[in-house]
């Protein structure tokens, strides 16, 4: 046992050392976003504020989003639960993501690497790295806690008690535990970091739109899902302790599981058996864009599974809509003076959110095209009459194919649910759907476009383009609960396309937005022509 | 003779490291040309320059006449390229990438490849993710050697693979060279540049600091030389154009400038030769010279 670890303190330390900047970076980023958006929220409770959201936030389709809260009665909705019930989800996605990829990448992708078997020739024990690795997201996790009740105690606003305080930084940081682990077992059980990673986020994703569909029907059944441990703490109304606990039980058992896994498999392998492969091509593979389909497949089918599950997800909430409608009169009132219906009003919304997630597929694809030359796949490609445009431009076809498939896939999905459980009483029909999802195609181009720009003129920054897209992302899931500022919504691309099927089609806007995504290609095309191969250093 | 690649006063920056300054050298048609020099000497940048993957900052880089940069296109279809490193997608086989090759560079030849396949003894059928560095490697030469060019480019093309399947390498080199194409060998494996270079090109720091056949650089060192003699052999420490002087008894080991060997023996003679051997530098010796320069 101890010989597994031996001096896994080391390596512990060490990381700490080298990692200083990105804990700063990830506590101050994750800790601001969690505790700092309350004087936003003392904003929104004033004047009728609070009864307003509560309201609001009894719809189910705003359930599915943020989750629920254990208030009954608009009167007793402070601040307090306003805030740990807009928020809490979201702060625990944001650690859980953070420490998934923080943790592969420590692990499974310096194996890739060949970094571990450097390591594991000094006197480091075989499992050492994941313990240290493991221990560093933990002490990393618990200061994020500290800095977000901190950071909530600090502004000192009646309704939030030290104890609930205390709890929704725990929670936080418990969400980001619970990340780790499960990062820590895809790691073990995958063969390859990027499909550990995938297969991770994969898992965090389903969770969450598995009680999407619990805290609609059934809030215990919750009480079965890791990521619901995060918000069912209730701070600052039940102040519930156990999710806390069962968090510690489940990171344990699944921590054992990982070192069980990790010890009984060879370095650089993965759990899932590896078959024999063909001798020699098929005839699809032999072109570039057979190689770069062959090479993206399973990212792409993977997000595309994931699209048609969450509008599916999505899509079964409309039959509760309509009774939540029935049962509040005030939310019939609203609809009614607003002239749309409940429906119409949700599906412009969500097909925001939804396509704002398709986009990640053709940013990954693009992307793809730059991590393949950084690791020297085509070094020997380039000395063929293969031409830098055949390599971008069948990148470009591929992504934007992906994303239009993508679109598709999650307006059909939510539409044909919708439909399914409305029945008769539907006020919208499929077509409303798909126009819904493809009046958000320039939105999807244009990230399409930045990612293709940064690939041409700076590669190393294909990154950003990602957290260009969770800004955007947020503050359109936020945008129709915060009341933000006009010009601030605006800095999100999709806040300029009306929504569909509640706004008209706005045909310059689309054209508009189209026709600077495309710029953005052809100048991204310049700059790939012309800039250096990165080829190691 | 025709100048099949034709470099002259190329340059070429990385931020503010001048990685080539000013390299020139050519090589002619059906000629193999050793590449040879310390590492981060430059041997590598000068061959991404000559594929069109990197930019060069100034000079002139030609291939069949035409630009690198402008016309690679053009002159990728007849040659043929193996990084030091090859890097292959883990999800596909061998079989499959040696097939992509050889079709996204056209006119391939499947027997020469199921051919090469048998002689490099490399499992088609694997993964790639489960290829050990030298079987990467061999993907990669296979590739390249199943299609025709004119213009063969190595960078380090052997590193990792085991003796035998080095051999085989050199083997199939030898039988490109006589079919009478060039090759741009860059290598630090020095018997094999040795064995199958025509004219050997030195690099250091970013420059050419020397080029010529091996003859030509061999009379350019020294040789080894162990001489006993009546007389006193010590006296020979003396002479000019001795290095490194050792004395045993009466046997001494030294090592001779070749272009003042004639003075060397002559001296020699007078104190009356008993024994005598003289082993020419090898290739070795020479570019410990010119490495440490
Ligand atoms: N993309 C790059 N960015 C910055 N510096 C680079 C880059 N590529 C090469 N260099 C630097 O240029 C110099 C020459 O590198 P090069 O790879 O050509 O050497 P080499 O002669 O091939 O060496 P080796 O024998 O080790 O392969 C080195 O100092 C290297 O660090
Ligand atoms: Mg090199």
């Amino acid at each position: 046992m101890k010989e597994k670890f031996a001096r896994w303190d080391i390596l512990f330390w060490q990381y700490l050392k080298r990692d200083w900047k990105k804990m700063i970076f990830w506590i101050l980023g994750v800790g601001l976003f969690s505790g700092g958006f309350v004087p936003a929220f003392e904003e929104i409770a004033k004047g009728q504020g609070l009864i307003g959201m509560f309201e609001t936030l009894q719809n189910p389709a705003m359930i599915s989003m943020v989750g629920p809260t254990p208030v009954e009665t608009a009167a007793d909705y402070t601040i307090g639960a306003m805030y740990a019930h807009e928020m809490l989800l979201f702060c625990g996605l944001f650690a859980m993501i953070m420490a998934v990829l923080h943790v592969i990448g420590h692990t499974r992708k310096e194996e890739d690497l060949g970094l571990t078997e450097l390591v594991r020739s000094f006197q480091i024990g075989r499992q050492a790295n994941s313990l240290a690795a493991m221990a560093e997201v933990v002490v990393i996790n618990v200061l994020l806690a500290l800095f977000i009740s901190g950071l909530l105690i600090v502004f000192n606003v009646d309704t939030f008690s030290v104890q609930g305080s205390l709890l929704f930084g725990a929670s936080v940081g418990m969400a980001g535990v619970i990340g780790a682990v499960i990062g820590l077992v895809m790691a073990q059980i995958m063969p390859a970091a990027s499909s550990a990673t995938g297969s991770a986020l994969g898992i965090v994703g389903l969770l969450y739109i598995i009680r999407a569909g619990t805290d609609v029907s059934n809030v215990d059944l919750s009480m079965f899902n890791p990521l619901s441990w995060t918000y069912l703490t209730y701070p600052f109304t039940e102040n519930n302790w156990l999710p806390i606990v069962f968090v510690l039980i489940f990171s344990i058992a699944m921590v054992v599981l990982a070192f069980t896994l990790e010890g009984g498999r060879d370095m650089g392998a993965g759990y899932l058996p590896e078959r024999e492969g063909r001798e020699s091509a098929k005839k699809s593979l032999l072109s570039v864009r057979g190689l770069f389909i062959k090479i993206n497949k399973g990212v792409i089918i993977g997000w595309l599974i994931g699209f048609v599950v969450m509008g599916a997800a999505y899509g079964s909430i409309y039959g509760d809509m309509q009774t939540f409608l029935e049962s509040n009169e005030m939310m019939k009132q609203m609809f009614a003076q607003s002239g749309f219906s409940i429906e119409e009003s949700f599906t412009g919304t969500i097909m925001m959110v939804m396509t704002g997630l398709v986009s990640i597929l053709p940013i990954a694809v693009v992307n793809k095209l730059f991590a393949e030359e950084s690791r020297l796949h085509l070094s020997q490609l380039h000395a063929t009459k293969v031409t830098r445009g055949q390599l971008y431009w069948t990148t470009i076809g591929l992504a934007v194919f992906a994303g239009l498939i993508g679109i598709l896939l999650a307006a059909g999905g939510l539409g044909g649910t919708a439909i399914s459980v409305l029945g008769d009483s539907a006020t919208i029909d499929m077509g409303d759907f798909f126009a819904a999802g493809y009046n958000f195609l320039p939105s999807v181009l244009f990230f399409t476009g930045l990612a293709t720009l940064a690939l041409g003129w700076a590669p190393k920054l294909g990154k950003i383009v990602y957290a260009y897209l969770g800004y955007s992302f947020i503050l359109n899931y936020f945008g129709g609960i915060l009341d933000l500022p006009d010009w601030f919504s605006k800095t999100a691309v999709q806040s300029w396309i009306p929504q569909m099927p509640m706004d008209s089609f706005d045909a310059p806007i689309f054209i508009t937005l189209t026709g600077i995504s495309i710029v953005l290609l052809i100048i991204g095309y310049f700059g790939y022509k012309r800039r250096d191969m990165v080829e190691g250093a | 003779m025709t100048e099949i690649v034709k470099l002259k006063g190329l340059q070429k920056k990385f931020g503010n490291f001048q990685a080539l300054r000013g390299v020139t050298f050519t090589v002619e048609a059906g000629e193999v040309v050793g590449f040879i020099g310390p590492n981060g000497a430059g041997k590598s940048t000068t061959i991404r320059t000559l594929l069109g993957i990197i930019k060069r900052d100034a000079g002139q880089a030609e291939i069949f006449g035409k630009d690198v940069w402008k016309e690679s296109l053009e002159i990728h279809k007849r040659i043929s390229y193996v990084p030091g490193d090859v890097a292959l997608w883990g999800s596909l086989t061998g079989g499959e990438i040696i097939d992509l090759f050889m079709k996204l560079h056209g006119g391939g030849d499947k027997q020469k490849r199921d051919y090469l396949i048998k002689r490099f003894e490399l499992d088609p059928k694997k993964k790639a993710k489960g290829y050990s560095k030298g079987n990467r490697q061999k993907v990669g030469l296979i590739a390249a050697l199943s299609v025709d060019s004119d213009l063969y480019i190595f960078d380090e093309p052997t590193s990792g693979l085991d003796p035998l399947m080095e051999a085989v390498f050199q083997e199939e080199v030898e039988k490109i060279k006589e079919a009478g194409k060039s090759i741009l060998l860059s290598s630090h494996i020095l018997s094999e540049v040795e064995r199958l270079a025509d004219r050997v090109v030195i690099i250091r720091q970013g420059e050419i600091i020397e080029t010529g056949t091996l003859d030509e650089l061999r009379h350019l060192t020294r040789s080894t030389i162990t001489l006993s003699t009546e007389g006193d052999v010590s006296s020979m420490e003396f002479v000019e154009g001795v290095h490194d002087f050792t004395q045993k008894d009466n046997q001494a080991t030294f090592s001779a400038d070749n272009q003042l060997i004639h003075d060397i023996l002559e001296e020699a003679i007078k104190l009356g030769i008993t024994k005598f051997e003289a082993v020419p530098p090898t290739l070795e010796d020479l570019f410990m010279r010119h490495y440490e320069g």
